[in-house]
Formats: structure tokens, C-alpha cells, sequence
């Protein structure tokens, strides 16, 4: 009995060893005076002319040096590896003036040579560099350099908004491109460890926008944590692991500010969109009648009437969103136009609407005129919780017209296939994130025959009226020769969009951020990377 | 000469095992959905470069026959094939994440086993054939399996303590007690052993003598069971955790469709799983026909 | 013996309890109280709400009935299906015997996911919640053998080479009177199979709805509730988040302790 008893007392006491070993915390490396967040996978590249996804674009924002940069803050386009530039009356002929003493990190002299190299290497079809695009014909573009600290950059045609586009050329080192190795930007790629962290040192050799030293205001080092788990990032912000959280979730907000209140930001409506179509295309494998529905106008408008966008926001967004109506957010300042009319929550209205169009009610359900009963199904993204409960929301709005409602949630690939590839599915409901304040970005979403023109891709010729009516005025916007031509053009597709509602817009997700009340001189935007858009002057207090 | 010609019989095995799995994953992938399709095709900015791919993509995987050479022909090159999704040599992707997970599931495995083992004997020792102390154990295992691993996870990050290794080792032991506790019952109230604890035998000789031989080869059978229910927990509990090893490689690489990676993952595990029944299931010659 | 039987009796009067809460509710399972979102304990709601202000006791009990029913029956169907493998391999020529193991190993390596991705993409988009939860639970209970069927067949090859099976076998045991003979002896494997099973595709469920499968909105995914535990700053907001745990666990206790063998 007695060997029994000291048997079970070390069983026991070798259960709790084992179990105080396991248990033991783990730590991440911090340099001094570091700062560090996270980004949520590998970027695919560190090369800066290939970043084609947002991480690439991150690393490539924090690590380029560029001739012009657009300002996150104040929207503008400002110099900065170029002392000047200006455009010519034509809009066709570009001329950037270098700053004198200019210098790569790794100490080497940055000449009017490098730039033109930088430019022309983006230009090239062999480098596949999506920026390319943007100067609309590339192989029509030719750089010269007069001289050791002058660029000219030519075009065949004007391109609108032509600075911005300089914001994404990185200027490398002529003939030894390296991949973020060598920068001409605040900092550059020091070390990399795969799904773990990226680390970037500052580049001694670069000089701000006033010319000062970079060295005065900002941090030696950044780590950028490869995470994708948001409860461990806000465990590791609290514990001071990291700096910032770049695009918090709107569940998270609460819990934090209920913490430190002094960490949270919310900036108000960014420019991004959340919203819901239906698939208008002809060639779509949806029955025939489903194709009538949705590409009636009165169908979409009274789904429209029907969203409770106010519900959205405050339930799916804990009031972390502001519902919207169009696709240019209040965020955009140049671009909102408060006078287009829309139409706003009134089932009311909408059930009258749809009586009108020749739908009825049979026993608690919406049929059509031919007797079909009123039911589609709308897809979105798994992982997103907002948009499944938006999705649910919806599901109950339109349960309110009889309209039978199935949410289905699927994994990117398998959803792109379907909206893309296709095209079969009734309704999504998707984001879309706007980089650029310009519209004239979005030209790809908005021109019948593009691809991207969701809701009836790559049409041959614009299957109604006000498709046509849009592709006209997207031109137009593209070619308007002054800004209030430009403003005009677009007011316009604005109003069509509230017309036809071809995207039905529900809220404008708000630009949420986790800032550590010890980072100094932080002035967060709305665009990306929102807080740390000025990186070269952010510090943690006490590290100077 | 025996020993040579079952080790060559299990290689056989193993490869055979191999073979169909590359055929299936190769099919299985190739015709999932979104195959041939990238979120970046959603980008304005970002299609035509993703469109591109994809047509490159769709060149190469024509036909299921190509393909499955094609990928073989990586697999047998010292780099295994170059990665769709990061256009690296997929060892390189490979060859820190195995460290990483070969040493977290080695360790959990191991702890596990010694938690279960422990808890087992305590649960089984009471007099009466269901103790307090089994009863707590059992209580605790079920408690443990119910939690799901994401739950245990943030359990473990508002603890501040505990990690991947910690979640790993609880659901194993968890799993392992249930089934050692019902094997150690029924080995214990064998008539042998009762007849053995009658006459007084001593305990620690008990279980040497008597216990433990008759239970060996049912280990067999729980070490496999425990191998293949960490490979199975290895994928969730590394994304929840993050943690950089097969798991998160393997759950990224079908999230991006990445077939390389997938591919060499594939293997792995069926390596492993192989492997994993390599010490028992040995079938003596006589057939249950002859009888 | 006495134990077990009143064990039996507190699931039966759990389930009974669940449906008359279900039954009496009538459309509260999906109605949305949007001005009462994520709250603790009221007058209306005695367990308060969820993230969309759906009544949360209501929705428990729901999904308490239709994941428990749905995850047995996988459980017993997936762990009957191991024992019948096991046992066919064990006792059948060693041809078969390898054969099927080595079925069995290429299953438990293969990347299933997209076998899941492909019958979801050959399912309408329109299949009913309830359509999509039957199939997410035959979909687990058909890949939930093989690990168990490796074990069995090791146990039953065992039992095989006992001694008293080979007296039985030569007395004239039949091939047909095997299973009785050898499944009682199997049950400490397969028992614990079962019991682990539950609540490994009740999550398993929840986590199929990341492929578009899986117990679809608006009905209650016990799953899903269960996923909740996870994020912490719903933890935050109301105690009431542990109610779907605290069942789960009752009803596993309660089913463990009834089907406990003497």
C-alpha cells in the first residue's frame, strides 16, 4: 500500500513538471529603439517594380525612394528624390529636377541615370511591371537625361493624374537592380526570414523632403512581423510588442479602447466600399428568369429601398462604418458630390416598386409574373466575419419582401473562379478597396468592356443604355483637359450608379487604427499604410 | 534474409502509398475550384499581371497526364519543384517549417504520452472501479477535448503563457488517456492480475511483471492512433498559432492553390503516415481461411 | 449501473428541454433584436444575445438538437465504418488485408480540403441550410475512419492470434459469428473513438463553413458558437458566450457516462 501511495505522489508530480514545462511564454526579438508591426503574409517580391499585392506594395512603400510621392495626408503630390518638376502645357512632356547629393544606401551616387534607368526598366514589357499600365501606352514613353540631375520623361498621349504614377517607380541603382537591397527610400530590406519577420534598416544616405537628415526624426530599424491572427496581434500590441495595428477590426476596437483609450483611432469612412451586385450576364448558367430580375432596375432598386444600411453599420461594424449610397466615400474630399440622389431605406417604396414591376406576393412569398418564387442566394468570402453578418442581416431585410435569402461563404479562389471564370452565382457581396482618391483609377470596374465590370464583364458592346452612357463619361474624365471637366463627367456616373444601382453600396468601412501612445509625430491617414505613411519621421518617445 | 525482404516489402509499400497520393493530389487540386483563378484578378491594378499567370498556368495543366510528369520531374529535382504562388524552390519554403514542426510534434507527442501515461495509472488506481481521482481525470479529458483548439488558443494569449506546444500536448494526452484509461482498466481487472493483486504481489512489480506485457502491444496501436491524430491537429493548431512550420505552409499553399508545396507536404505526410505503422501490424502467416 | 441509467435520463430530459425550448419559441431562432446586440441576461432574452441579437438560448438549444444528432450519427457511422474495415482486413486473406490498409493510408494523406471544395462546387448555390448541414455531416462521417480503422485493424489482428481465438477457430467458429465475438473485445478501441469524434466534428462542422459548407445561416451552428470562444473581445462582453461549451460539455459527460460498458 505503501508503494502504491509514493507511486500515484510521483505520477502526480511528474504530470505537473511536464505540464509547468510546456507552459512556458514565448518572446519576440526587439531591437532597441525598434519599431515593428505586422504584415499578414510573405510579400511575394521585394523586387519594386513587380509588386502586384498589398504586402509587396507595404514593403515597397517603406523601402523606395521615388521622384514624387503622393501624400496619404493631405492627398497631394509632392517631390521627393526630385527638387522640382513640372508638366508641360501639352501634358505630354515631364521634367524632374534631382536634389544635389543625392545617394543610394549603400553610399553610391543617385545621377538623373538611375532615375531614367528606374523609369525605363518599369516600362519594359519584359519586366511585367503592373505600374506599366498606367501610363496607358508604354512602349510610346522615352526618358532622356540632359544632364546629370535632369529627367525627361515623354509621352505619346496625355495620362490623367500622371505625378501619382511616379509615387509607385522605385529609382535603383542603374543596371543593378536589387530588390530592396539597395534603396534610394528611408529604408531598406537588412534581413528576411520567411513567415517570420522582415527587417528594414534605415538608410543613413537618405534626405527628407526638407533635405534634412533623415537620422533627426526617425527609427533605426522596423520589423514587420509576418501575422495573420488579429487576437494575438492585439495581445502583442498590448503588451507593447508592436508599435501600430494597421486596419483594426471593428470588434476589436472596443476591447482595446476599453484598455487605453489613448490607442485607438478611428479616422471616420475610408475609401473603401462594401457592396452587393447581382450578375447581370447574359451568358451566365443562372435560369433565364433570374437573369430578368436582376437586370430589371425596379428589382435592384427596391433591394436597394430594402437594406437597412444603418443596421449594417452599427450591428455588423459596431458603428465602426458609415452606410453609403455611392462609390466615391465622404474620405474623398475632391470627389463626393453630397447633391446625387439615391434611394434610401423604404420597403414601402419598394414593395410598391416591385408590385409595379409585376412581382406579387403568394403566401408570404415574392414571385415574379411568370409565378417563379423570388429566391437567390448571395456569396462572399469566408473569413470575413462583417460580411457574413451583413449578409445575414440582408438575409432578414429581404425576408421582409418575401425574398428567400441563402448566404454562402467561400474561400477566395473558389469564389474569383465563380465570378470571373464562371459567372455562376446570383448575387456577391464584396469590398472594394481604393488605394487612389482619383476615379480614374477605377476606370477598369466602370468600362463595359473591362473584365473587372463585375456585375457583366467584358461586354462587346454595352448592354444598355446607361452602360453606354458610363463608358462615355469614364472617356471623358480620362480625356477632360481640365479638373472641372473631369468633376463634371463623374458627378454624372455617380448619379447613374444611384439610378440603376448595378452595385448596390452599403457602408463605407471606417479606417480603424491601434497606435502605441509612445510612437511620436504620428498624423494618421485614411489611404494606405494610414498611420505610418510618414514613417520617416515616426519615433517611440525616448528612443532619441 | 527475412528481415532484408520486409523492410523491402514496406519500402514497396511506402512507395506505392506514395505514388497514389501524388495522383491524387494532382487531381484533387487541379480540379478544386479556383484553380485557375487568383483574388488579385479582382484588383484593378493588379489583374492583367494575375490574368497572365494564370494563362501560363492553364497552359501547363492542359492535361492531367503532363501535369502529373511535370510535377513528378520537380518533386525527384533536388529543389522539389519551384513554388507557384512565390516562384522559390519549394525546399526552401520546406526546409525551416519541418524543423519547426518536426521538433513541435516530437516534443507535444512525447509529453503527451507521459501526461496520459501518469493520469491513466492515477485514474486506474482507486479500489472501486470508478475512483474520484478517475473521475476527475475523465472530466478533465472530456472538458479538454470539447474546447476547440482556436478557444484554447486565445486561452493561452490572454493567459500570456502556453503556445502551439502546450494546445498540441493537451489534446493529444486528452485523446491518448481515453483510450490507455479503458486499455489499463481492462488489462487491471484481467483474472491474472486480480489473482497476482490478491496474493499480494507488489505494485511496481505488478506492472513490470504482469501489466506492462500485456499492454505492449496495444501500444502499438495508440502510438499510431496518437501519431496520425497530431498530424491532423498539426494544420489548425499552427495557423491559430502562426506558427512557421508544415501546417500554416501546407493550409497557405491550398489557399493559393500552390500544387508544389502542396505536393511535397503531401508526400511528407504520407511518409509519415506510413511510417507511423511501421512497428506493428505484422500478420503471421497462417490465413484465417485455412482454419 | 445505477449511475448509468440516470445519466441516460439527464440527456433524454436535456433534449426534451432543448425541443420544448425550441418549439415554444417559434421564429426566434433567426429573428434579430438589433437594438439588443451581444447582451447579458433580460427579461427577454434569459441567456441573452448574440453578435446579431438573435436570442441566444433559443439558438443553443437549436443547435444542441441538430449538431448533437447530426455529430452521433457521423461518430457511430464513422466509427462503425473503422470497425467493419478493421475487422474486414484482419480477418479476410492478407492480400485484402494489406490492400485495404494501405487504402487506408492513402486516405489519411490525402489534402481532403479540396475533395470539400469539389462538392461544395457541384452543390447548388441555393441548397437549403439544413440540406448543407446534412451533407457537411455525411461528408465528416465518410472521411472520419481511417485513423481509427488503422487501430482496429492492429487490435483485431491481435485478437486473431489470441489464444482463444484460435480455439474457437478450431472448434468451427464461422466467419459470420466474428464480429459478435470480436466487437466486444474491440470496445475499449472503438468506444473512445466515438466519444472523441463528437465534439471534433461538432468544430469540424463550424469549420467547413470556411468552404461554403457546413450549417448555414441562419440556422444555429453549435460549431460556429463555439468558434466564438475564440475571439476575445466577444469573451469581453458577456459570460453568456460559455453557455454552448458548458452544453457540449454536459451532454459529452452525459453520453460518456451512458455508454460507459460495465
Amino acid at each position: 500500500m505503501h508503494t502504491l501511495h509514493l507511486t500515484k505522489v510521483f505520477a502526480i508530480l511528474l504530470c505537473t513538471a511536464v505540464v509547468a514545462q510546456v507552459a512556458s511564454p514565448q518572446a519576440a526579438p526587439r531591437l532597441p529603439g525598434e519599431l515593428a508591426w505586422t504584415i499578414g503574409y510573405d510579400p511575394k517580391s521585394f523586387d519594386p517594380a513587380k509588386v502586384d499585392e498589398e504586402e509587396s506594395e507595404h514593403v515597397r512603400y517603406l523601402t523606395a525612394g521615388v521622384l514624387l510621392r503622393f501624400n496619404r495626408y493631405s492627398q497631394q503630390v509632392e517631390t521627393q528624390l526630385a527638387k522640382s518638376w513640372s508638366l508641360s502645357p501639352d501634358r505630354m512632356t515631364i521634367t524632374f529636377v534631382l536634389r544635389p547629393g543625392l545617394a543610394f544606401s549603400d553610399g553610391s551616387r543617385l545621377t538623373a541615370n538611375d532615375a531614367a534607368w528606374s523609369i525605363r526598366r518599369v516600362l519594359l514589357p519584359a519586366t511585367a511591371a503592373p505600374v506599366a499600365e498606367e501610363f496607358v501606352e508604354p512602349a510610346g514613353v522615352t526618358v532622356a537625361t540632359p544632364n546629370d540631375h535632369t529627367v525627361v520623361v515623354h509621352l505619346p498621349k496625355p495620362v490623367v493624374g500622371i505625378g501619382k504614377v511616379f509615387d509607385e517607380i522605385a529609382i535603383e541603382p542603374a543596371g543593378r537592380p536589387s530588390e530592396g537591397r539597395i534603396t534610394s527610400g528611408p529604408y531598406f530590406v537588412a534581413d528576411y526570414h520567411r513567415s517570420q519577420y522582415i527587417r528594414l534598416r534605415r538608410n543613413e544616405h537618405f534626405q527628407g523632403r526638407e533635405g534634412d537628415r533623415l537620422a533627426l526624426a526617425s527609427a533605426n530599424s522596423i520589423r514587420l512581423d509576418v501575422l495573420d491572427n488579429a487576437e494575438k496581434e492585439i495581445r502583442l500590441f498590448q503588451r507593447e510588442e508592436y508599435d501600430v495595428i494597421n486596419g483594426l477590426a471593428p470588434d476589436y476596437y472596443g476591447l482595446l479602447k476599453q484598455k487605453s483609450p489613448s490607442s485607438v483611432r478611428d479616422l471616420g469612412p475610408s475609401l473603401n466600399t462594401e457592396q452587393i451586385w447581382f450578375n447581370q450576364a447574359a451568358a451566365s448558367p443562372i435560369p433565364a428568369w433570374e437573369k430578368t430580375w436582376f437586370q430589371s432596375q425596379a428589382f435592384r432598386v427596391a433591394i436597394s429601398q430594402t437594406i437597412n444600411r444603418a443596421d449594417l453599420a452599427r450591428v455588423a461594424y459596431e458603428g465602426h462604418a458609415t452606410p453609403a449610397y455611392n462609390f466615391i466615400s465622404p474620405a474623398n474630399v475632391a470627389w463626393y458630390n453630397h447633391s446625387v440622389s439615391t434611394p434610401h431605406f423604404d420597403v414601402a417604396a419598394a414593395k410598391a416598386g416591385l408590385a409595379h414591376a409585376g412581382f406579387r406576393m403568394n403566401a408570404g412569398h415574392l414571385e415574379d409574373a411568370a409565378g417563379h418564387a423570388v429566391a437567390f442566394s448571395i456569396l462572399t468570402n469566408s473569413g470575413n466575419a462583417a460580411r457574413m453578418k451583413m449578409a445575414t442581416l440582408i438575409q432578414q431585410d429581404l425576408a421582409a419582401l418575401g425574398i428567400r435569402v441563402t448566404v454562402v461563404a467561400l474561400d477566395f479562389p473558389a469564389l474569383i473562379e465563380r465570378l470571373m471564370h464562371t459567372q455562376d452565382y446570383e448575387a456577391c457581396l464584396l469590398g472594394i478597396s481604393n488605394a487612389d482618391p482619383d476615379p480614374n483609377a477605377a476606370m477598369n470596374l466602370w468600362l463595359s468592356s473591362s473584365p473587372n465590370h463585375q456585375w457583366n464583364p467584358s461586354e462587346k458592346t454595352p448592354a444598355t443604355p446607361w452602360e453606354a452612357e458610363i463608358d462615355r463619361a469614364m472617356q471623358q474624365q480620362a480625356t477632360s483637359p481640365t479638373e472641372a471637366g473631369r468633376k463634371r463627367a463623374i458627378d454624372r456616373v455617380q448619379q447613374i450608379v444611384a439610378d440603376q444601382q448595378p452595385f448596390i453600396y452599403l457602408v463605407y468601412p471606417n479606417a480603424l487604427y491601434a497606435v502605441s501612445p509612445k510612437l511620436e509625430n504620428v498624423k494618421a491617414a485614411v489611404l494606405n499604410p494610414g498611420v505610418v505613411w510618414n514613417v520617416e519621421s515616426l519615433h517611440l518617445q525616448g528612443a532619441r | 534474409m527475412n528481415l532484408l525482404s520486409s523492410l523491402f516489402r514496406r519500402l514497396l509499400r511506402m512507395a506505392t502509398v506514395v505514388l497514389l497520393v501524388i495522383v491524387g493530389s494532382i487531381v484533387l487540386v487541379r480540379f478544386a475550384p479556383g484553380y485557375l483563378s487568383d483574388a488579385r484578378e479582382m484588383d484593378a491594378r493588379y489583374a492583367e499581371g494575375a490574368r497572365n499567370e494564370l494563362a501560363t498556368e492553364a497552359a501547363r495543366s492542359g492535361s492531367v497526364g503532363g501535369m502529373l510528369w511535370s510535377e513528378v520531374r520537380g518533386l525527384l529535382r533536388r529543389d522539389l519543384g519551384v513554388s507557384r504562388q512565390y516562384e522559390v524552390p519549394v525546399v526552401e519554403l520546406v526546409r525551416p517549417c519541418l524543423a519547426v514542426t518536426v521538433g513541435l510534434l516530437l516534443k507535444s507527442m512525447m509529453l503527451a504520452w507521459i501526461i496520459a501515461g501518469c493520469t491513466a495509472t492515477i485514474s486506474n488506481w482507486g479500489r472501486s472501479p470508478v475512483s474520484l481521482p478517475g473521475r476527475l481525470c475523465h472530466l478533465t479529458s472530456t472538458v479538454l477535448l470539447a474546447v476547440p483548439i482556436g478557444a484554447m488558443a486565445t486561452m493561452c494569449l490572454l493567459a500570456d503563457s502556453g503556445g502551439p506546444l502546450l494546445v498540441l500536448t493537451t489534446l493529444l494526452a486528452a485523446r491518448d488517456f481515453k483510450f490507455l484509461d479503458r486499455m489499463l482498466r481492462k488489462a487491471w481487472n484481467d483474472p491474472h492480475l486480480l489473482h497476482a493483486r490478491a496474493q499480494g504481489v507488489s505494485t511496481p512489480e505488478l506492472i513490470r511483471v504482469h501489466l506492462l506485457p500485456g499492454i505492449m502491444p496495444q501500444l502499438g496501436s495508440l502510438a499510431t492512433l496518437s501519431i496520425l491524430t497530431a498530424l491532423g491537429a498539426m494544420v489548425p493548431v499552427e495557423v491559430i498559432f502562426s506558427t512557421p512550420g508544415i501546417g500554416q505552409l501546407a493550409w497557405n499553399a491550398a489557399m493559393n492553390r500552390d500544387l508544389p508545396v502542396l505536393l511535397a507536404v503531401t508526400v511528407m505526410m504520407a511518409i509519415a503516415v506510413t511510417a507511423s505503422g511501421f512497428g506493428t501490424g505484422s500478420r503471421p502467416a497462417t490465413e484465417w481461411q485455412t482454419a | 449501473m445505477r449511475f448509468r441509467s440516470i445519466a441516460g435520463w439527464l440527456l433524454l430530459a436535456m433534449v426534451l428541454i432543448a425541443t420544448a425550448i425550441v418549439t415554444s419559441s417559434g421564429k426566434a431562432i433567426s429573428e434579430q433584436d438589433r437594438n439588443a446586440v451581444l447582451e447579458g441576461a433580460s427579461h427577454r432574452h434569459p441567456a441573452g444575445t448574440d453578435s446579431l441579437g438573435r436570442d441566444r438560448i433559443v439558438r443553443v438549444s437549436a443547435a444542441f438538437l441538430l449538431s448533437l444528432t447530426g455529430a452521433v450519427a457521423a461518430s457511430f457511422i464513422s466509427t462503425a465504418a473503422a470497425a467493419g474495415v478493421g475487422l474486414l482486413a484482419a480477418f479476410s486473406t492478407a492480400g485484402v488485408g494489406t490492400l485495404t490498409m494501405l487504402v487506408c493510408d492513402v486516405f489519411l494523406a490525402l489534402p481532403w480540403l479540396f475533395l470539400l471544395m469539389m462538392v461544395r462546387s457541384m452543390l447548388p448555390l441555393s441548397t437549403s441550410p439544413a440540406d448543407s448541414a446534412l451533407i457537411t455531416f455525411v461528408v465528416l462521417a465518410a472521411l472520419g475512419w481511417p485513423a481509427c480503422a488503422r487501430a482496429v485493424y492492429q487490435g483485431a489482428l491481435r485478437l486473431r492470434n489470441s489464444e482463444w481465438m484460435i480455439h474457437a477457430r478450431a472448434g468451427g467458429m464461422r466467419i459470420r459469428q466474428i464480429p459478435r465475438q470480436v466487437l466486444p473485445n474491440l470496445l475499449p478501441l472503438l468506444l473512445p473513438q466515438f466519444l472523441i469524434c463528437v465534439p471534433a466534428f461538432v468544430v469540424a462542422e463550424a469549420n467547413l463553413g470556411t468552404l461554403g459548407l457546413g450549417v448555414g445561416e441562419p440556422l444555429p451552428s453549435w460549431g460556429g458558437m463555439l468558434l466564438e470562444l475564440g475571439n476575445s473581445a466577444i469573451l469581453m462582453q458577456t459570460a453568456w458566450v460559455y453557455l454552448p461549451i458548458a452544453v457540449l460539455v454536459m451532454a459529452l459527460l452525459l453520453l460518456e457516462s451512458t455508454a460507459r460498458e460495465a
